[in-house]
């Protein structure tokens, strides 16, 4: 599975919603259950998924699909 | 500590829910939110089909994102987790009639407060005031937990479990704080201390839990996540999420599920290492040196267990002379023979042992819990007797000592004085059966028996000292009970308060020791001149006294003193009472044309208490009404 993929997986499960909701280019005001309890939850998904740790002030930023790819991406680089 | 070796497929490869749950708890690494919803599924997937468990929090801080974890622990344990968060904050209006969380009708309430709900002066540091102030502020601290408290209790809310978040900071004074003249943890156990107290005496069917231990379990630094404690006041790691989860879910348990009774225990590779028969005393693992010491440790964890109220037994095929020379003789043995209430040492098959040792200590199978090694075993017992529940013990010595403390029905909600002195009453009553070979040997009969025994009754009237135990009774008493009516803490406060009830109890003792309370009678008197009885029950370790006609005949004694002359009873028949199918018929009851036993007491009246070889003696303690014509 490639990251989006897999990341389109995580964001569905977490917040609970249809993974055909959850779109390359999905965002949080998309979501209903992307509030600020979802992105939480979906920030405590994405380290365990993708085995990172992030930093307390890149929770805010992360709130798209392509916000978070973009951020695993240059997990990735490093 | 850690295995960073472990195996997760040791977590996903397993085919029955109790197994599932022994390898969660066996499982040293903190789950991810992924796992945990798989597990979830997994734990939803396997029969029997989950009971509903209905739970609502109260929290001033964030609660909602423990759910997966609840959720999962819930599943493990058999429960389909129905949970209501109630309005961030210290949502008092949630206790008022008509709250969404009275409406969602729950069997537990948490209420997850933090250390500055009690008092705003815990926001900023305790250690500069001087030993009036703190003596004011923890007075301050316990008002404040008593009006929180009192006002959920006060409703019904289920069970309910009071958690006070520790401080996610070091000590204030550092590495001197437990040299300190003031030491804040020294203040704060003094103040769980007062609210233990208090709600043991005044607050039925609620516990604090001690998240102190469970920080100290987890490790301060393991606990808190500081990220999310900031961002979105969630303070758990998955670890401490997983913790605290489990400890509701244990909460679920005890509340729905047989009250676990008797620890039955293997011997070979359970109390010891080795085959005692093989290997011979000198042979066996069992000393100061590993893995004879994880033996050692792993008796002196299961004495923990018997001050929980559980009687010990022992169940091993060997020969007896082999483990009672064990027992007897060996240095390093911590467990004697004292210590069990019944031992089945034979080469029989381990469930027939079962079913006898059940008999013997006259308590159902469904309130084993059974401790062995062998897979063969282990299998055999749950095939054969799935009632009870089986722990396999730990393949290596060193996960032994810690094996049982994830078995939530070992764990209690309350511990009563009879629970904590049963072992010494199965002791007594191994020494009246010696009293009945004796007198048999003396060509005497069950009468001469019973004399010997020198009773002696005493019947408590409204006795609210004994609300616990008499909650207890109901819960627990299957056998010896005519209505089978189960009243919990609070209900039984209820029917305590009510003058229209007559709560009567009897603890009853002889010369071999005291029974404690054992024996319950809740009258109803709705009309005049007439009685109800709504509960009927007595505990089984004393059948076969002629208590149980003694206390009924003095319970009707004090309702004829109080104008009452007729009688009405009911015998609810269920698939463990039939013990008492006979018991009104015996009594002067006649059944009625509306099914129901009905006894005048004009041409039945009270038999005298000079018919039963049982001294009465009337006690009333709350209700002076009923003291002025109660004298014996």
């Amino acid at each position: 599975m490639n990251v989006i993929d897999q990341l389109r997986q995580t964001i569905a499960t977490t917040l609970k919603v249809p993974l055909e909701r959850v779109t390359p280019t999905t965002r949080d005001e998309d979501l209903a259950a992307w509030d600020s309890l979802g992105q939480v939850n979906l920030m405590m998904a994405l380290e365990q998924t993708f085995d990172v740790y992030i930093e307390v002030e890149d929770f805010e930023k992360l709130n798209s699909v392509p916000a978070i790819v973009g951020y695993l991406g240059s997990r990735d680089a490093r | 500590m850690v295995n960073p070796k472990a195996d997760p497929d040791a977590l996903f490869g397993v085919e029955s829910r109790a197994a599932l749950l022994a390898a969660v708890a066996g499982w040293r690494q903190p789950l991810t939110l992924p796992q945990v919803r798989r597990l979830t599924e997994m734990a939803t997937g396997f029969g029997p089909a989950l009971q509903p468990l209905r739970l609502a929090i109260v929290h001033t801080y964030t609660s909602d994102l423990l759910d997966p974890w609840l959720a999962m622990h819930a599943a493990l344990a058999g429960f389909d987790l129905q949970c209501h968060h109630a309005p961030h904050g210290l949502a008092l209006q949630e206790a008022q009639p008509g709250s969404g969380l009275l409406a969602h009708r729950p069997d537990i309430t948490l209420l997850m407060l933090r250390r500055e709900d009690l008092h705003p002066d815990l926001a900023a540091p305790i250690v500069g005031l001087d030993a009036k102030q703190l003596d004011a502020l923890r007075q301050a601290c316990l008002a404040q937990v008593q009006a929180i408290v009192g006002a959920f209790r006060s409703q019904a809310v289920g069970q309910l479990q009071l958690s006070i978040l520790p401080s996610p900071a070091a000590p204030a004074l550092g590495i001197y704080a437990a040299h300190g003249a003031c030491s804040e943890a020294a203040w704060w156990a003094g103040l769980q201390s007062d609210i233990a107290a208090w709600m043991r005496s005044e607050c039925p069917s609620s516990m604090l839990m001690d998240m102190d231990e469970l920080a100290r379990s987890v490790g301060r630094d393991a606990m808190f996540d500081l990220r999310f404690w900031f961002s979105a006041q969630f303070p758990f790691t998955a670890r401490a999420a997983s913790a605290f989860a489990r400890q509701v879910a244990t909460v679920g348990v005890l509340l729905k599920s047989p009250r676990a009774k008797v620890l039955v225990l293997d011997a070979d590779n359970t109390l010891w290492g080795g085959v005692v028969g093989e290997d011979g005393i000198q042979g066996i693992a069992l000393g100061q040196d590993y893995p004879g010491n994880a033996f050692r440790a792993f008796q002196r964890r299961i004495l923990d267990f018997q001050q929980r109220g559980l009687i010990l037994a022992l169940c091993s095929k060997n020969n007896a002379a082999d483990v009672e020379q064990v027992l007897r003789e060996h240095p390093h043995q911590i467990l004697r023979e004292q210590h069990f209430s019944a031992q089945r040492v034979n080469w029989l098959d381990k469930a027939e042992n079962l079913v006898s040792l059940a008999e013997e200590l006259n308590v159902d199978l469904d309130s084993f819990v059974f401790v062995d090694d062998s897979d063969h075993e282990c299998a055999a017992v749950r095939h054969a007797l799935p009632q009870i529940e089986v722990v396999q013990a730990p393949r290596r010595a060193v996960d032994l000592p810690g094996c049982l403390d994830h078995v939530a029905r070992l764990e209690v909600l309350a511990l009563t004085a009879e629970d904590l002195a049963k072992t010494e009453m199965y002791a007594q009553e191994r020494r009246r059966r010696d009293l009945v070979a004796d007198v048999q040997r003396a060509g005497g009969g069950h009468g001469e028996y019973l004399a010997g025994l020198q009773m002696c009754m005493q019947v408590n009237v409204g006795c609210s000292a004994h609300l616990a135990r008499l909650s207890q009774l109901t819960r627990k008493t299957n056998q010896f009970n005519l209505t089978t009516r189960r009243y919990d803490e609070q209900q039984m406060r209820a029917l305590l308060a009510d003058d229209d009830t007559l709560v009567l109890d009897f603890s009853l003792a002889d010369r071999f020791g005291d029974s404690g309370i054992v024996g319950l009678a809740i009258w109803r008197l709705n009309a005049p001149a007439s009685a109800e009885l709504d509960s009927f029950m007595m505990s089984c370790r004393v059948i076969g006294r002629q208590a149980e006609s003694a206390f009924l005949e003095a319970s009707t004694r004090l309702l004829g003193e109080r104008g009452v002359q007729a009688l009405v009873a009911d015998h609810f028949p269920t698939a463990k009472n039939a013990l008492v199918a006979r018991f009104l018929p015996e009594h002067g009851f006649e059944r009625g044309a509306d099914g129901r036993y009905h006894r005048s007491l004009r041409s039945r009246p009270p038999r005298s208490p000079s018919e039963f070889p049982v001294e009465v003696r009337v006690i009333a303690a709350d209700r002076l009404d009923v003291l002025t014509n109660a004298a014996p």
